[in-house]
């Protein structure tokens, strides 16, 4: 199993590529080149994607890997993949006001919507990938349909929870306070030991 | 609901403020309207109005009495 990272340039969010004999996992497409040419460079062929959350700078490549990847299956908590198609919800209506406020004025970035996900979840659910598992777990704070994926339970690709050094923001649209201090806290809280944690952005690290 | 109702409705919801606290509200006045909450407070109005607004009227958005002003520009009447 290999591990590769795209960082979105405008964003900084981090799309991770897992490769295995040819397939690929593919988290959070974040542009819609970047992650693609890695997969053509290593010769990966997608096979799943699975979304930490609907907001638009980790998933803006979603629809260009359908677009040239038909067959792979999307999966996301069911919130997630509802608002996809929501500018609002999934913030692409107010990104360029976002980039001007952390110092990149004047960029272009057309609000997009992206089709719903192939297999929805609204409590924890284990995919399969190449005999590996795949747990998705809602955790709703940031987004209403934030979700925690563990890889073999020991890697989470955490969205934008666990942020090196960061605050998770709750004040997004659909953000929910409530929720994150009632399930996402205390589950984020209880995480074991050792895990490795790849964030949403910024650099992986252990727990 | 008056569109002028809807615009109140829009601050005091975001920022859980009472509607005396609406008149010279400026961006940054309180803790709640800073950047996150522009872009909260920006996309709910966008979806109220059904508009889209320029980013560089979204930018220039810095008080309840300028939205009104440029909300006039997109054809809202308040």
């Amino acid at each position: 199993m290999e591990l590769a990272v795209w960082t979105d340039p405008l964003s900084g969010s981090n799309c991770y590529l897992v490769g295995e004999g040819g397939g690929c996992l593919v988290v959070d497409p974040n542009d819609p080149e970047g992650p693609l040419s890695v997969l053509e460079q290593r010769g990966w062929t997608p096979e799943l994607v699975a979304l930490t959350h609907e907001h638009c700078d980790h998933v803006a490549g979603l629809e260009a890997l359908r677009a040239r990847w038909p067959e792979a299956k999307t999966i996301a908590a069911a919130a997630c993949s509802a608002n996809l198609g929501n500018t609002r919800l999934n913030m692409s209506a107010v990104m360029e006001l976002y980039l001007a406020f952390h110092g990149k004025p004047g960029v272009r970035y057309p609000p997009f919507a992206c089709r719903a996900a192939d297999t929805v979840y609204t409590r924890p659910y284990t995919a399969r990938w190449r005999g590996h598992r795949i747990r998705c777990v809602p955790l709703p704070g940031h987004t209403p349909g934030s979700a925690g994926i563990f890889l073999d339970g020991e890697t989470l690709f955490s969205g934008d929870y666990l942020l090196p050094g960061g605050e998770t923001v709750l004040r997004l649209p659909g953000g929910s306070p409530e929720d994150y201090r009632r399930v996402t806290r205390p589950f984020l809280e209880g995480l074991p030991r050792g895990l490795t944690v790849r964030p949403g952005h910024g650099a992986s690290y252990m727990l | 609901m008056t569109n002028l109702e809807k615009y109140d409705k829009l601050f005091l919801e975001t920022f859980h403020l009472q509607p005396d606290g609406l008149p010279g509200l400026k961006y940054r006045g309180i803790q709640a309207w800073d950047s996150v909450g522009h872009m909260d407070l920006m996309s709910a109005m966008e979806e109220t109005f059904g508009i889209s607004v320029s980013t560089p009227d979204l930018l220039d958005f810095s008080s309840y009495e300028k939205g009104k002003e440029i909300l006039a520009k997109y054809g809202v009447e308040l």
